[in-house]
């Protein structure tokens, strides 16, 4: 069994995963990042990362999670912290929207679940001793219009957050959810800039957040937090106090 | 491994969540782990653990749901170590 403490964090290849990944390793983990699609951006996060590793897997297929769950058993043994920040978006208005494009969002939802399921199993339950960190939304507070199976998702995993907490009685294991703004990343790069501004219009702190922001309250979680348990952190320059 | 032995382990294993005391002196392959030992349901999970960590098995979810009575847990136990 690894004798450094292993974080596995989801959809870890860009963005908020990534920056979680990065800031993780920095605080001494082993990082297991899973990527489903982002192959390249994950082989170069690999190289970056060491003592880091990867995991393929589509977590909506219970046999990959399965894989997955049993590569970690193979390799390091252990998972201390677990980052769930895989999620997948379709932004259309609900009467356009198919039963198939809602499928697709609240899977992710359904892996994540099977996959927290899996690692207290296997991994937490055994020592006792574990962080659960959902990366959840603002919009899941404040709805989204165009994102109402996204926002459904997303309000659910800080119910999940809540629930989860509170069955974990007597043990050193604590879930929270970590809530972004408007934060900065490849995907917000594209948009024009009448779009971005009229985001940056709803932020009191005037732009957009960072990935580095957010994964810093990830670490602190992960780290430090002990009387933390079953509750939202908001990171979103002021948009919304919960 | 016989049986009785594993039997022994489990009822070793089982002890410090059992909340009837007195069902346990008296224990046998058919007391059942959750209405005569009257272990907490929540606790389950902690038992089957012990149970994979005694005996270096890995115990399905599936194999759970057929474990009620302490009989049931040392079929399964043995079943996995043949």
């Amino acid at each position: 069994m690894s004798e450094a403490p292993v974080a596995l964090v989801t959809g870890a290849a860009t963005g908020i995963g990534a920056a979680c990944a990065k800031r993780l390793a920095s605080e001494g983990y082993r990082v297991g990042l899973h990527y489903r699609s982002s192959v390249e951006k994950a082989q170069k996060l690999l190289e970056e990362l060491p003592g880091s590793f990867g995991l393929k897997a589509d977590l909506t297929q219970e046999a990959e999670v399965d894989a997955l769950i049993k590569a970690i058993k193979a390799g390091p043994g252990r998972v201390d912290v677990l980052v769930n920040n895989a999620g997948y978006n379709v932004n259309a208005p609900m009467l356009t929207m198919s039963l198939d494009q809602y499928d697709s969002v609240a899977a992710v939802a359904r892996g994540t679940w099977y996959l927290s399921k899996m690692v207290l199993r296997r991994f937490m339950f055994r020592r006792g001793a574990g962080r659960i960190i959902n990366i959840s939304s603002v919009v899941g507070h404040t709805g989204n219009p165009g994102q109402v199976p996204y926002t459904m998702v997303k309000a659910g995993l800080d119910a999940f957050t809540k629930s989860l907490s509170q069955e974990l009685t007597g043990k050193d294991i604590l879930v929270n959810s970590v809530a972004p703004g408007f934060i900065a990343t490849d995907m917000t790069e594209v948009l024009p800039d009448e779009i971005k501004e009229t985001i940056v219009a709803k932020v009191p702190q005037g732009r957009m957040g960072t990935a580095e922001e957010v994964a810093d309250v990830v670490a602190f979680l992960s780290t430090r937090a002990s009387y933390i348990n079953g509750t939202v952190i908001h990171v979103n320059g002021g948009m919304y106090g919960g | 491994m016989e049986q009785s032995e594993i039997m022994g382990n489990v009822v070793k294993i089982l002890t410090p969540w059992v909340k009837n005391e007195d069902a346990l002196q008296s224990v046998s392959m058919e007391t059942s782990i959750l209405d005569d030992l009257k272990v907490n349901s929540a606790r389950l999970v902690d038992v089957v653990i012990a149970f994979e960590d005694e005996f270096d098995i890995e115990i399905e979810d599936e194999d759970v749901d057929s474990v009620n009575s302490v009989g049931d847990a040392v079929t399964l136990i043995s079943s996995k170590l043949d």
